[in-house]
C-alpha cells in the first residue's frame, strides 16, 4: 500500500485546502457510517468540476439528513470569506451564459484555486480568491450557515472516534483510480491534515481558521494522518538514495501525454493541438512568475493536422464582416457574452462592449444563450476559419509559387542527388497544391547560373547562361515563371532531361549567392516557397563560405558560438528581404564535407522554411527519404503569405518568440509559408503585479492566402484558469510544452554561447524548479534521502538529460558534427510538441514475438504489439530483434543469439554489409510483416521519413553510432547516465542556494 | 579668446552626436510603438551609425589637438566602444533580431546619451570658465 511516504509528501501540496475543502468530508465522517455516503465526492474523481459537486449534489441526492449536512457546512465556509470577495462578483456570472456546460465546469477551477491562496499567498488575496468561485454552486445554503465555524467544534468530539475506521476504506477505495483521481485527491488532502503532530510552521498564519475544524482531533490521530495523507498523494516521491534502483525511475513510454484537465474544465477550448501552454494554471502574481523557474509560455501549431472528422469549421461571413472586438481586435469566440437582449456582446479578452451588425443579430434565449448559437461554429468551437474579405487582403491572393535552385556541380551529379530530385519533381507535378493557378520556375548553378525559359508555347525549355556572378541579372524576367497547368510539357521535358544534360560535368565550384540573387529577383513579384538543393559549399561571387567548422581548438573558446550562426551577414541580409518578399525557403543539403549548415540555416530560420539535411547523399541509400520529404514538402496543404498574432488577457503579454519565422512589429510574426509540420513557441510575462481576473484567454489568429487563393483567417481560442498557488502551477504544468520552449531556448542559447553554458543552464533550471517545489513541501516532512516532484512533471529531469545529449548541445567538438548540430537543431526550433518528444526520448521497442506470431493483428501504430523499453542497454536481450524509433530514423538492432530461422528468412547475411540489407527483395511471410511493421510505424508519423539501418550486436564501429550514443540512460562518451543525473540533481537542489 | 572658440566648437559638435542618437533613440521608439516596420527602422539607424561613430571620433581628436587632454580622455571610453563594436562587426543594427536587441539597443543608446549629456555640460562649464576668465584678463 502506499501507505506513508506519498501521503506525506501530498500534505504541503494542499494545506490550504484544510478550512473549506476540509469541511464537507469531516463533517460527512462522522454522520455517515457508510462509505457510499461518500460516493458523491469520490465518483467524480477526475474532473476538476467534482469539487462543485459535493457542494450540490448531496442536497438533491436521496441521502440522509446528515449528509446534507456536509456540503451545507462547505457553503458555510465560503459564506464566511464571502464579505472581501464580495468585489469581484464580475467574472463567474457573465461567463455562465455561453454555454451550460460551461457554467458547470466554471466553478472547478476557482475551486482549486481556492485552496490554494491560503498556504501560500498573504490571507487577503487567498479570500479574494476564493469567494466568486464558491458562489455560483453555494448560494442557497448561504445565509443560515453565516457562523459554521462554531457548530462544527461542537460537532468534533463526537465524531473523532469514528474517522479511524471511515478513512480505511476510503483510502481503499481512492487506491484504486490512481491516475485520474489527482485533482480530486488534493481535495482529500484538505482535510487529511489536522495539523500534523510536526507543527506546521507554515500554516501559523491560518491557524485561528482552521483551529475550529481540526484543533480537537490533534492529539489522537496521528496515525489517521499518515493513512489519510497518503492517499492524498500528489507529488510521487522517488525515493532517491544513493543506491537507486534504476527501474523506479519514472520513464515515458507512452510518448507525449497531453494533460485533459484543461480540456475538460473549458470544453469549448481549441484542441491542445494547436494550442500548448507550459501550465495551464496562470499564476496571479508576479512573484508566483518569479518562483516558476521554468518557462512560461505557450506552444502553437497554427495549422496542425486534424484526424478526419474533426477538421476545422469554415465561416463565411460575407456580408456582415467579421465580427471582431473594436479595441482589441479580437475575434468572435465561445467565450463571448451577448447581453442587451442579443444586442451587444463583450469581449472576453479587453470586456469591452461592443455593438452586434445588423445581420449577425439574433435574440437570447432565457439563459441569455443566442438562439442560434448551435448553427454558428464560431460560438462553440475553440478552433474556426474566416473567410477573410477584401480589408485582409494588400494584393490579390497570390497563387501557390514553387521555384527551385539546383546545384548541379559535378559532386551533385555524383551522388545521385540531381536525378533523384527532378524524378521526385516530375513525380509531385499533378499534386502540387493550387490546381490551376501554381506557378513554377527552376534556376541550376555551378560556377555559372543557367536559367530556364518555359514557357508553354516553346517544346523545348530554352536554357540561358549567365556566367558574370559578379553582376547578376536576370534574363527574360517574364518568362522564367511559368505557369504550371500551361507548361506542364515543357516542364516534364525539362525534368526528364536535367540529370543528362549535367551528367559529363566537372565543374567543382559553386555560386550559390549569385544564384540566390537571381532566384529572388524573379521570386520577389509574387513570393512563394523557395527550395534549394545544395551540395557544393559556395565559393563563387557574394555568399561566399570558407571551411570553417572543423577545428577542434575552437571549442571551448569565445569563438564557439560563432561557428553556429551565419558566417557572412549576406546570408542574414537575404533572408530579411526575402521574408520582406513573401519568399519561405527550405534547405535540402547533401554534402558529405562540411557545409556550413550554420549559415544555410539562416535562411530558412527567418522566413518559416526548413532544413533537410541528408549527411553524404548517396541516391542508393537515401533515395526514400528525399523523396517522401520532398513530396511532402511540396504536396502538403500550405498556407501563403501569413501573418499571425497571439493575443491575450489584460495583464498578460507574450514577450518572446521561438521558431523560424521574422517578427514584423513586436507581436506580429511574419510566415511567408506555413505548414501543419511548423509550431512556434512563445513566452509571456505578467504586466500587472497581481492578475484580478478569474481566466485567461488566449486567443491565436493567423491571417493566411490558402492555396485555392482564398484569404482565410485561422483563430484559436483557449480559456486558462488562474491559479495563486504554486502547488497548483505545478499541478497543471504541461512537460511536453515546458520541453518544447525550454529545448529552444537552449538552442538559441548555444548561438550566443558555449555548448557548456546552455547545458548548465539547462539543468540549472530543473534545479531550481524542484528545489522551489521541495520548500513548498519541506516544512512538513521528512524529505531527506528523497527526492519530491510534481506528478506532472515527473519526466521533467530524464528530457533535461535527453536534451543535453541530443545531437546540437552533447559534449564537445568531436560528440557531433558541426552541420549535424546545426541542422538538428533547426529542426528542433520547428518540431511541433509530439515530434520534439519522440526525438528527445526515441521508443524502443522488441518486434520478434511480433513477427513469429501467426496472426498478423491489425495494429495500427506501434503501441498495439509491444511495450516500449528504457533506452539502455539493459533493455536488450540479445535473442530479440529491436526497433529504435526517433521519428527521424529507425535503427533495427539485431541481437547475437537471434533465432537463425529469423535472420535467415529476413535474408540477414551477416558476413555482407548490414548497411545494404534490402527487406522489399525477401519475399517471405517475416519479411513482409516486418516491412508492413516499419511501413505502419511510418504511416503514424508521415511528416518525415523514417529511413531504416540494420545493426547486429556487437557490430563496431556501426551499433555504437546508431544505437548505443542514442541510449541515453545509459552513460556514454564522458556524459552520466539517467541515474547520475538524478543523483546530480538531487545533490543540487538540496544545496541551499 | 581662441579657448572659448574651441569650447564653442566643440559645443556644437556635441549638440550633432546628440541629435544623431536622438534619432536613432526615436527610430527604436517608433519601431517600438509600430510607426515604422523593422525594415525602415534598421535602415534608418544604420545610416547613421558610421557619422555617429566618425563625430565621436573628431570630437575627441579635436579636444587632444587644442590641448584639452583631460576632455579628450573622458571622451575616450566611448570611442573605445565604438572602436570594439565596429571591429566585432556589431555596430549595424540586425534587422533579423532588432525586436529581440531591442531593448538592449535603446540601453546602449540611452547609456550613450547621458554620457554625451555629461560631456556637453563639462564643455560649457569650460566654456562659460574661459568666458569668464577672458573677463578678468581684459
Amino acid at each position: 500500500m502506499a501507505t506513508d511516504n506519498p501521503g506525506r509528501t501530498n500534505i504541503p501540496g494542499r494545506p490550504a485546502t484544510t478550512p473549506f475543502a476540509a469541511a464537507p468530508p469531516q463533517a460527512a465522517s462522522p454522520f455517515m457510517s457508510s462509505v457510499p455516503a461518500i460516493r458523491p465526492d469520490a465518483s467524480g474523481f477526475r474532473p476538476f468540476s467534482t469539487p462543485a459537486y459535493p457542494g450540490v449534489s448531496p442536497f438533491s441526492s436521496p441521502g440522509p439528513v446528515p449528509v446534507s449536512e456536509a456540503p451545507g457546512f462547505r457553503p458555510a465556509a465560503g459564506g464566511r470569506f464571502n464579505d472581501p470577495s464580495s468585489a469581484l462578483p464580475g467574472p463567474p456570472p457573465s461567463q455562465v451564459s455561453p454555454a451550460l456546460n460551461y457554467i458547470q465546469r466554471f466553478p472547478t477551477p476557482q475551486f482549486t484555486t481556492t485552496n490554494q491562496p491560503i498556504s501560500v499567498g498573504p490571507p487577503p488575496t487567498g479570500r479574494a480568491n476564493l469567494a466568486p468561485p464558491l458562489q455560483p454552486n453555494v448560494p442557497p445554503p448561504q445565509p443560515p450557515f453565516g457562523q459554521p465555524s462554531a457548530a462544527i467544534p461542537a460537532f468534533r468530539p463526537p465524531s473523532q472516534t469514528p474517522p479511524v475506521p471511515i478513512a480505511t476504506p476510503l483510502q481503499g477505495y481512492v487506491a484504486a483510480p490512481p491516475v485520474s483521481s489527482s485533482p480530486y485527491f488534493g481535495q482529500q488532502t484538505g482535510y487529511a491534515p489536522p495539523p500534523p503532530p510536526m507543527g506546521v510552521t507554515s500554516l501559523q498564519s491560518r491557524e485561528p481558521m482552521q483551529h475550529p475544524v481540526s484543533g480537537p482531533p490533534i492529539g489522537n490521530l496521528p496515525g489517521l494522518v499518515e493513512d489519510f495523507s497518503s492517499l492524498s498523494l500528489r507529488a510521487v516521491p522517488g525515493s532517491m538514495d544513493p543506491g537507486l534502483d534504476a527501474k523506479e525511475l519514472p520513464r515515458p513510454l507512452e510518448g507525449d501525454v497531453v494533460p485533459t484537465s484543461l480540456s475538460e474544465m473549458y470544453p469549448l477550448n481549441c484542441h491542445p493541438r494547436y494550442l500548448r501552454l507550459t501550465t495551464n494554471g496562470m499564476p496571479n502574481s508576479q512573484s508566483l512568475v518569479s518562483r516558476w523557474h521554468l518557462p512560461l509560455g505557450a506552444v502553437v501549431c497554427p495549422l496542425a493536422e486534424a484526424p478526419e472528422g474533426e477538421e476545422v469549421p469554415i465561416v463565411n461571413f460575407a456580408s456582415t464582416g467579421i465580427v471582431r472586438c473594436r479595441r482589441c481586435r479580437t475575434y468572435v469566440n465561445p467565450y463571448v457574452t451577448f447581453t442587451d437582449g442579443g444586442r451587444k456582446w463583450r469581449c472576453n479578452i479587453c470586456a469591452l462592449l461592443n455593438d452586434i451588425p445588423g445581420d449577425y443579430f439574433a435574440h437570447l434565449d432565457v439563459n441569455g444563450r443566442r438562439i442560434d448559437m448551435d448553427q454558428r461554429p464560431e460560438l462553440i468551437k475553440g478552433s474556426v476559419e474566416f473567410v477573410a474579405p477584401t480589408e485582409y487582403m494588400v494584393r490579390p491572393p497570390m497563387p501557390p509559387l514553387y521555384f527551385f535552385l539546383i546545384d548541379v556541380s559535378v559532386s551533385a551529379i555524383r551522388s545521385g542527388m540531381l536525378e533523384a530530385v527532378a524524378e521526385t519533381i516530375k513525380s509531385c507535378l499533378d499534386n502540387l497544391p493550387g490546381f490551376p493557378r501554381t506557378q513554377i520556375g527552376f534556376i541550376t548553378f555551378d560556377s555559372t547560373i543557367h536559367f530556364y525559359n518555359m514557357k508553354s508555347s516553346l517544346t523545348q525549355p530554352q536554357m540561358m547562361v549567365v556566367s558574370d556572378v559578379d553582376d547578376i541579372f536576370v534574363p527574360l524576367p517574364d518568362d522564367l515563371l511559368v505557369n504550371l497547368s500551361e507548361s506542364q510539357k515543357v516542364v516534364e521535358t525539362f525534368l526528364d532531361s536535367l540529370p543528362s544534360m549535367f551528367q559529363d560535368t566537372l565543374n567543382v565550384e559553386s555560386a550559390f549567392g549569385p544564384a540566390l540573387k537571381a532566384a529572388f529577383m524573379v521570386m520577389n513579384q509574387l513570393g512563394g516557397k523557395l527550395l534549394i538543393f545544395q551540395h557544393t559549399l559556395p565559393s563563387l561571387g557574394v555568399g561566399r563560405l570558407r571551411l570553417r567548422g572543423d577545428d577542434p581548438r575552437v571549442y571551448g573558446t569565445d569563438k564557439e558560438p560563432s561557428l553556429r550562426v551565419a558566417e557572412d551577414a549576406f546570408y542574414k541580409q537575404m533572408a530579411a528581404d526575402m521574408s520582406k518578399y513573401q519568399i519561405a525557403v527550405d534547405v535540402y543539403a547533401f554534402s558529405d564535407k562540411y557545409t556550413d549548415i550554420a549559415s544555410f540555416g539562416t535562411l530558412s530560420k527567418y522566413t518559416g522554411g526548413q532544413v533537410y539535411y541528408y549527411p553524404s547523399f548517396q541516391a542508393a541509400i537515401h533515395k526514400d527519404k528525399l523523396k517522401h520529404e520532398l513530396a511532402r514538402d511540396l504536396t502538403r496543404e500550405t498556407a501563403w503569405e501569413a501573418v499571425m498574432r497571439i493575443r491575450c488577457g489584460k495583464g498578460v503579454r507574450f514577450t518572446s518568440y521561438h521558431g523560424n519565422f521574422m517578427l514584423r512589429s513586436t507581436d506580429l510574426i511574419a510566415l511567408p509559408a506555413v505548414d501543419c509540420d511548423k509550431a512556434f513557441a512563445m513566452q509571456l510575462c505578467l504586466e500587472e503585479t497581481l492578475l484580478t481576473t478569474q481566466t485567461v484567454f488566449f486567443q491565436v489568429a493567423l491571417l493566411y492566402t490558402s492555396s485555392s487563393g482564398e484569404r482565410r483567417i485561422r483563430v484559436h481560442t483557449a480559456a486558462v484558469p488562474v491559479v495563486a498557488d504554486l502547488g497548483e502551477m505545478y499541478r497543471q504544468a504541461d512537460t511536453g510544452a515546458i520541453v518544447s520552449v525550454l529545448c529552444r531556448l537552449t538552442i538559441e542559447k548555444t548561438l550566443s554561447s558555449k555548448l557548456e553554458e546552455a547545458r548548465n543552464s539547462v539543468q540549472l533550471r530543473i534545479v531550481k524548479a524542484l528545489r522551489e517545489y521541495r520548500n513548498l513541501h519541506a516544512v512538513q516532512h521528512r524529505l531527506a534521502g528523497r527526492m519530491i516532484y510534481p506528478e506532472s512533471l515527473k519526466y521533467l529531469p530524464l528530457y533535461a538529460l535527453a536534451l543535453c545529449k541530443s545531437a546540437p548541445l552533447r559534449g564537445g567538438f568531436a560528440d557531433a558534427q558541426l552541420d549535424e548540430r546545426c541542422a538538428v537543431g533547426s529542426t528542433m526550433m520547428i518540431l511541433p510538441v509530439k515530434g520534439l518528444v519522440k526525438l528527445l526520448y526515441p521508443s524502443l521497442v522488441r518486434v520478434d514475438p511480433y513477427l513469429s506470431t501467426k496472426v498478423i493483428s491489425q495494429a495500427n501504430g506501434v503501441k498495439d504489439f509491444g511495450e516500449r523499453f528504457p533506452l539502455t542497454i539493459e533493455s536488450l536481450d540479445s535473442r530479440g530483434l529491436y526497433v529504435f524509433d526517433d521519428g527521424f530514423q529507425l535503427v533495427i538492432w539485431i541481437g547475437k543469439m537471434l533465432s537463425p530461422d529469423v535472420a535467415r528468412s529476413l535474408n540477414l547475411d551477416f558476413a555482407a554489409d548490414l548497411s545494404k540489407v534490402n527487406l522489399s527483395s525477401t519475399d517471405n511471410e517475416l519479411s513482409k510483416r516486418l516491412s508492413s511493421l516499419l511501413r505502419k510505424i511510418r504511416d503514424s508519423d508521415p511528416s518525415y521519413y523514417q529511413l531504416c539501418h540494420f545493426v547486429r550486436q556487437g557490430e563496431q564501429p556501426r551499433e555504437g553510432f546508431y544505437l548505443l550514443t542514442k541510449l541515453l540512460e545509459d552513460q556514454t562518451a564522458g556524459t552520466g547516465g539517467y541515474a547520475e543525473w538524478i543523483m546530480q540533481i538531487h545533490r543540487q537542489i538540496q544545496q541551499t542556494p | 579668446m581662441g579657448d572659448l572658440f574651441v569650447w564653442l566648437v566643440s559645443f556644437l559638435i556635441l549638440i550633432a552626436l546628440l541629435i544623431i542618437v536622438v534619432y536613432q533613440l526615436m527610430c527604436l521608439a517608433d519601431l517600438e510603438f509600430d510607426y515604422i516596420n523593422p525594415y525602415d527602422s534598421s535602415a534608418r539607424i544604420n545610416k547613421m551609425i558610421l557619422p555617429e561613430f566618425f563625430t565621436q571620433g573628431a570630437l575627441c581628436l579635436f579636444f587632444l589637438m587644442t590641448g584639452h587632454w583631460f576632455m579628450s580622455l573622458f571622451s575616450v571610453p566611448y570611442l573605445y566602444y565604438n572602436v570594439r563594436m565596429y571591429r566585432d562587426k556589431q555596430h549595424l543594427i540586425d534587422v533579423t533580431e532588432i525586436f529581440n536587441m531591442l531593448n538592449w539597443e535603446k540601453k546602449q543608446r540611452l547609456i550613450k546619451l547621458s554620457y554625451l549629456i555629461v560631456t556637453l555640460f563639462l564643455s560649457l562649464f569650460w566654456m562659460i570658465y574661459s568666458a569668464l576668465e577672458d573677463d578678468e584678463d581684459l
